[in-house]
């Protein structure tokens, strides 16, 4: 009763409009304020030139980057590096994740290792990377000759054949932590009782994992793998840390393009148009994929 | 009640005289090395003048030219900029950098400054934006070690022999390559080093153009040199298409590519890693036109234009660039040193180390100093393309003669030939 009173007081003093301010304020200042500005700089010349005096030039901007002979590659570029990554991160977290499940012996520390890259910044994991697999001296290389495995080192990221290839191998080492985390998390919610009704039912492991673990599991699945290809597609640090997009455009995506317009070219509005077009391409996506899943009985 | 009033006064004045004052003060270069040497010199010029007190920011040098351009254009508080060479058109144009030609005319240290120096520093419209306190002049880093085991006892002296002991050197099944090569990060001076050799009529005002006023890139001399480029690259791994700095120097210092062009801030790493005597410098070698083209690059101090305290900030500048103080930055940094006097005081820039520098500085015949294009606002975009376009050329994606027309092109486009 008394809870409800108070209620009513708020509500009738309009305090909780009040109450919005720091949350409305905060999404203002921190999402919308720079999407709408960055928004505004994509139709300007901006360059480090003409900081304090830009001028507006219309869709000139995104008629440049549209018409870029090495456009098409950027997007196809973005596309594997995006399936691919995406893919075996889940994979391989879906996997661990099932390991993870079950106590064991020492499985706290496993875990800690385990999870370990993703707390690293993307940007130093990629410097270590390409070290690790430097052509020259890299280790990788080192191990893989003395095991008899290669005779002359491999160009892991000078080489074009292998250097996509590459990059993509670290980004899925980096991200698998995610999906498990998320995973294990999902699947420990699942109650016992399913899975005992399945041992009675005679279920096997694969059979449990397709009918009990799965299915229980598939909101947490779909939104996670939403979220993973929003964020890889906006996920430089990794490529610009190992080959800022080289050898001659082999790994460069749209984000690793936008970052080399900025510090190369120093030109901002240029960059801002690119990241509308990225913002775009994102937004496109996200409502085909949730409207193809509600049509299923997704729920988030 | 008197005497409670004076001792009033006399506090107020003790606190209004005590009241520190601060410059701010933000480096491009940061490296924990160098920011240990800065702090010093900082610490040294407050202790010479009480209550003035430096707070040095030190960004990452990935974002630091970004961050320098954002807080100066918000005229954030900030009152001593480092400006480079590649950075000082942009920094110039947005007008926030005070003119240093009334302190320039006034000050003892123009008299001494090395030739060349004042000239470098009014590359933009012929004013005086920054006190360069250090000049970067690349030269040829050899391992005699290495490569007298392959019977080459004087480094190379002209491009064709460099191309003949790569070739000698390279062993790839042993781990043995000849030429220390650069891929990315700003390969721009590298290709150029090898390009313009080719010519023996080099604008002294500006390295793309011929003194015909033509550009470089349209003469059949440009595509001999390209070519030249292609098989020097052949003698190095094939990785070194992703070097960059870090890579070169892990190269140099181990031994694997023994022959490197660098500037002399890698003297003050090389003294770090590898024993001494284990390398040496020399002129760059000359090429089929009979000369080499160096730029000398430089850094230094530039003050904001809306400082408050703009005399306090030249002393520092100053004081930065007094012998002693820039022997030390130079040493420690590894740099050529701005004052002649330094040359003189310090013997160690007169040492072995430095006979790259020595004899290419004495060779006025050989060695021509010319400029880049800085204050065209196309430099930044140029770099990008021409690290791209390169990498094609060597990967056999792109033919010698589209690369050569592209980038006449862009030039072209940018403004670089005058009608």
């Amino acid at each position: 009763m008394e809870e409800g009173r108070a209620c009513e007081e708020v509500k009738r003093s309009k305090l909780w409009i009040l109450m919005l301010v720091p949350t409305f304020a905060l999404v203002f200042f921190v999402n919308l304020y720079p999407l709408v500005r960055g928004g505004v700089i994509s139709f300007q010349r901006l360059t480090v030139f003409n900081l304090n005096n830009p001028r507006f030039i219309g869709w000139n901007n995104y008629r440049t980057i549209l018409s870029d002979p090495a456009f098409p590659r950027l997007l196809w570029n973005t596309f594997v590096w995006i399936a691919c990554s995406v893919t075996f991160q889940f994979l391989f977290g879906l996997i661990l994740a099932l390991l993870l499940a079950k106590p064991f012996f020492g499985r706290g520390l496993y875990m800690g290792l385990v999870f370990y890259p993703w707390a690293l910044s993307g940007f130093a994991i990629g410097l270590l990377w390409s070290w690790l697999l430097n052509g020259q001296f890299g280790i990788v290389n080192d191990v893989l000759i003395r095991l008899g495995l290669l005779r002359t080192p491999i160009g892991f990221l000078s080489d074009e054949r292998f250097a996509m290839f590459s990059v993509i191998l670290v980004n899925v080492w980096y991200g698998i932590p995610f999906f498990a985390i998320m995973l294990l998390a999902a699947i420990q919610s699942i109650p016992s009782e399913l899975y005992e009704a399945a041992q009675i039912d005679g279920a096997g492991f694969f059979r449990k994992l397709f009918s009990v673990t799965l299915p229980y599991i598939r909101p947490t699945i779909y939104s996670t793998v939403l979220l993973r290809i929003i964020w890889v597609m906006n996920f430089p640090d990794i490529i610009y840390g190992m080959t800022r997009g080289g050898p001659a455009g082999a790994t460069n995506i749209l984000s690793v393009q936008m970052i080399n317009i900025v510090y190369y070219r120093n030109n901002f509005g240029l960059a801002s148009a690119l990241g509308m077009i990225i913002t775009a391409i994102l937004t496109i996506f996200a409502v085909i994929y949730l409207a193809v899943l509600e049509r299923g009985e997704f729920e988030l | 009640m008197r005497k409670l009033v004076l001792a009033l006064i006399v506090i107020l004045s003790v606190l209004v005289f005590s009241q520190q004052v601060t410059l701010r003060m933000i480096q491009v270069f940061t490296s924990p090395l160098r920011t240990k040497v800065l702090e010093d010199i900082i610490s040294k010029f407050e202790a010479q003048n009480p209550g003035v007190k430096i707070e040095l920011i030190s960004p990452p040098y990935e974002t630091a030219y970004q961050k320098i351009y954002l807080m100066v254009s918000a005229e954030e508080p900030l009152d001593i900029v480092e400006v480079g060479d590649w950075s000082l058109s942009a920094l110039a144009s947005m007008g926030k950098l005070l003119s240093l030609e009334p302190y320039l005319a006034k000050s003892e240290l123009t008299k001494h400054l090395v030739p060349g120096v004042l000239e470098a520093a009014r590359t933009y419209k012929g004013t005086a934006y920054l006190l360069p306190n250090a000049i970067y002049v690349k030269t040829l880093f050899y391992r005699p070690d290495v490569i007298s085991k392959y019977g080459i006892t004087p480094p190379a002296k002209t491009m064709d022999e460099l191309l003949e002991h790569c070739r000698r050197l390279t062993k790839p099944e042993v781990g043995q390559y000849g030429f220390d090569f650069r891929g990315k990060g700003y390969p721009t001076a590298f290709i150029d080093i090898v390009m313009t050799s080719f010519f023996d009529d080099i604008d002294p005002n500006c390295m793309y153009l011929k003194r015909d006023g033509k550009l470089i890139f349209e003469d059949p001399r440009a595509l001999e040199a390209i070519k030249f480029y292609i098989e020097l690259f052949k003698t190095a791994p094939k990785d070194s298409i992703n070097w960059g700095f870090d890579e070169q120097v892990n190269a140099f210092a181990s031994g694997i590519t023994p022959y490197l062009f660098q500037d002399p801030d890698t003297v003050g790493l090389l003294n770090e890693i590898m024993k001494e005597g284990t390398y040496k410098t020399a002129p760059l070698p000359i090429g089929r036109g009979g000369k080499a083209y160096p730029t000398i690059g430089f850094a230094g101090w530039g003050i904001t234009s809306y400082s408050k305290y703009k005399d306090l900030a030249w002393k520092f500048l100053e004081f930065f660039n007094s012998p002693e103080i820039n022997a030390y930055w130079c040493r420690d940094y590894g740099a050529l040193p701005v004052d002649v006097r330094v040359y003189e005081i310090d013997p160690y820039f007169k040492s072995e180390t430095f006979y790259g520098w020595t004899a290419m500085f004495e060779d006025e015949k050989h060695y021509q100093f010319t400029k880049y294009p800085l204050d065209n606002e196309a430099w930044s975009e140029w770099n990008e393309l021409h690290e791209t376009t390169m990498q094609q050329v060597l990967l056999g994606k792109m033919k010698p003669e589209d690369a050569l027309k592209t980038w006449a092109d862009f030039w072209k486009k940018a403004g670089l030939v005058k009608k």
